[in-house]
């Protein structure tokens, strides 16, 4: 039994209670109620051709990817700045 | 006592048909290409407060703007509003989004009664602002934006007052069409006016007044039930707009609790010395913008839906700046950053429930490039005009299918560009090419929908070509954010190609044999900011930004992405780099027209690597 969270992220139960997981693998990331981007993989790279010729300029910024630890699905996107904070997406517990 | 509900339903869709109607009126009368072509207008129904009825078809982040408009109006004017006015308001610090767009609005009497009002816009074909065209990027402040009034009667009780009028056109360049956009406002408004009447004449005044106040609370209803049905949480989005060597941010987090959003802007950049802040009213209608047609599709968008939505917009910050801060660039400035960021949050809301996941997408054509070319045309008179490809936009990708390609955007769901051969037939100029722009589309399990790029040259101008005023953001920053993975739309990019110099062997390549920017000789300079020459054998190049995409790009259909390598969309590198698909063979490095395939070993093997190195050890050194 699972809930909904993002195109990637669904909950479930766990043994601790409700849970932030991978769609992919149901790898637990964090509980409800937290925030669950510390808990994956974050790799970032130049915005600078990320997509392809067409990202030529995208100069002054990273393109920063979270990865879910257990599979390696990639769960989300920002565009960021050095520096930035994650923008966390959070339902209530 | 309320009306029954077939009655109900008839004047409800009398009011949608009122609103049709007069917006095509406006369009038969104006003149200008920006209102035709690209849509860029708005109309509207008001009840006799000001407060929005029935929000029409156009710029949707004019609809709470211009109830503000009214009700500014009748504060100014009370006791004064009679039967047959028309007022006129462009100040952006008392409702307007910027001075270039005019808001006409009309109060309906019924019996000598006010019972409500009809209100408009166009972004007029000019303002007398420094800059021609409205869009002033040398503006210091709003001062040097043109007129702009905070509320002044253009017509009273049915005649046009000609010297105000006259007034207005003294002050802005081409005062024909200027006259012209007046009109087709004024037009507009009278339609809407009498049909509004006959509406009332068929009804009766307390029916239909009854069944306007049943309407909005209906919409009310509508949204606070729907708004309970999705978990309470809160979602955060941030847009970054530069102007010149400056960067700022829209930060927005939204907060959904029972049956309410608040919209929390703090963290936002101060406001800014150029023109692209906005005030605290163009911010309110930046959000409903995409609120209205991704939540409220099928609610009548008027008060009701406005009631259960909060604002937070910092006073000094770029999304709610202090008179006198320059705003002439705002609606395709800070609003859009805000019609963004909001689009994002309400997405990221909408996957987490079941019901709804259809309706999120991911940011359409989140960065308008405002040009306007301005000159003598190829017939000696002066024109002034906007490169409506700004309008075509690109859709963003759905939590079920790739974004719309040129697919235009969420404000406005009417948004069109002009064909190649109206623009040339009106300016001096020629297009070297229009298409797709490849990559553009932001990668993902479905991709963004594609931007386009062009180029132009002058072409039989009697001064050696024009001139245009750009507006440009977004070349350094994508701001078509994706979701749940999905990659961010390409940045946009403006270029003067300085075409003068011959080349070293002595040769001239002619530039308007070029097809593409990479093979187009002389110096290539970005312009983003200020006033440039089209003139000679230089040319102007332009691409804008994808929609974002959706999900993990090596989740992507491998048949798709060869597709989209086939029809050009997508570059053979991209393909493999990626969204980590391998080609056959003929398909290598190859372009549209070529026949290719997916190896589907290669493919899976590569997409395995391209997985377990995101999260290697290796990977994070």
């Amino acid at each position: 039994m699972s809930a909904p969270f993002s195109g990637s992220l669904h909950i479930v139960e766990g043994k601790t209670g409700r849970q932030m997981a991978c769609k992919g693998c149901d790898q637990p990331l964090a509980p409800v109620g937290k925030p669950w981007k510390p808990a994956s993989t974050v790799r970032e790279r130049p915005m600078e051709g990320a997509g392809g010729r067409a990202y030529a300029s995208a100069s002054h910024v990273v393109l920063r990817r979270f990865f879910c630890p257990g599979c390696g699905a990639l769960l989300d996107t920002e565009t960021a700045m050095a520096g930035d904070p994650y923008l966390n997406d959070v339902i209530d517990a | 006592m309320a009306v029954d509900p077939i009655t109900f339903s008839i004047i409800r869709h009398r009011l949608y048909r009122v609103v049709d109607e007069a917006v095509i009126t406006l369009k038969h009368v104006s003149g200008s290409a920006i209102t035709n072509e690209g849509h860029d207008l708005m109309v509207s129904l008001y009840r006799a407060d000001g407060s929005l009825l029935m929000g029409g078809v156009g710029f949707l982040h004019h609809l709470t703007s211009a109830a503000e408009a009214c009700k500014a109006i009748i504060r100014r004017f009370d006791g004064r509003i009679n039967e047959g006015d028309v007022f006129l308001l462009n100040d952006p610090y008392t409702a307007a989004l910027h001075t270039s767009d005019i808001y006409l609005v009309a109060p309906v009497h019924h019996d000598g009664r006010l019972v409500a009002w009809s209100a408009c816009f166009v972004h007029v074909y000019d303002i007398g602002a420094k800059n021609p065209g409205g869009f002033c990027p040398d503006a210091e402040d709003i001062y040097t934006e043109g007129f702009s009034s905070p509320g002044v009667r253009l017509v009273n009780q049915g005649e046009l007052d000609q010297d105000v009028l006259d007034t207005l056109l003294n002050m802005v360049r081409s005062p024909e069409m200027v006259a012209l956009d007046m009109r087709s406002m004024i037009a507009c408004n009278n339609v809407a006016r009498e049909r509004m009447v006959a509406l009332i004449e068929k009804y009766g005044y307390d029916t239909v007044d009854e069944a306007c106040g049943q309407l909005i609370e209906q919409s009310e209803q509508l949204l606070r039930s729907r708004l309970r049905e999705l978990p309470n949480g809160t979602w955060e989005s941030r847009q970054y707009l530069e102007v010149l060597d400056e960067v700022y941010k829209v930060n927005l987090r939204m907060t959904k609790q029972d049956d309410k959003l608040v919209f929390d802007f703090t963290g936002s950049s101060p406001q800014s010395k150029y023109s692209v802040n906005c005030t605290k009213w163009a911010s309110l209608g930046g959000l409903f913008a995409p609120l209205f047609p991704l939540i409220c599709y099928d609610i009548t968008w008027n008060e009701g839906c406005i009631k259960p939505i909060t604002m937070i917009a910092p006073e000094g910050s770029i999304v709610n700046c202090i008179r006198p801060a320059p705003v002439s660039v705002a609606t395709v400035g800070a609003i859009q950053s805000v019609n963004n960021a909001a689009c994002t949050t309400i997405g990221k809301m909408l996957q987490t429930s079941e019901k709804y996941v259809k309706e999120a997408t991911s940011v359409w054509h989140a960065n308008h490039f405002a040009i306007f070319k301005f000159g003598r045309s190829q017939r000696g008179g002066e024109s002034i005009g906007i490169f409506t490809e700004t309008f075509a936009g690109s859709g963003g990708a759905r939590t079920y299918a790739d974004g719309v390609d040129v697919g235009g955007e969420i404000p406005n769901p009417i948004s069109r560009m002009a064909n190649v051969e109206t623009v040339e037939n009106n300016f001096p100029i020629r297009y070297l090419f229009r298409r797709r722009m490849q990559d553009s589309g932001g990668p993902g399990k479905y991709r963004g929908g594609t931007g386009m790029e062009f180029a132009v040259v002058q072409h039989d101008s009697p001064d050696g070509g024009l001139h245009y005023v750009v507006s440009g953001k977004g070349a350094n920053f994508p701001m078509s954010e994706g979701l749940a993975g999905g990659y961010p739309g390409a940045p946009n990019s403006y270029i003067w190609v300085h075409n003068n110099e011959t080349t070293g062997d002595g040769t001239n390549i002619d530039v308007r044999d070029c097809l593409n920017i990479e093979d187009m000789p002389g110096k290539k300079q970005a312009v983003t900011w200020g006033v440039f020459p089209l003139m000679d054998d230089d040319a102007l190049y332009v691409r804008w930004n994808g929609g974002g995409g959706f999900g993990d790009p090596l989740d992507r259909d491998a048949q798709a992405v060869a597709d989209d390598v086939r029809g050009s969309v997508v570059s053979p590198e991209a393909a493999r780099t990626v969204y980590g698909v391998v080609l056959t063979e003929a398909g290598a490095g190859t372009n549209a027209g070529v026949s290719v395939d997916v190896d589907q070993d290669a493919t899976e093997t590569l997409r395995r690597s391209m997985r377990a190195s995101r999260i290697s050890v290796a990977a994070a050194e």
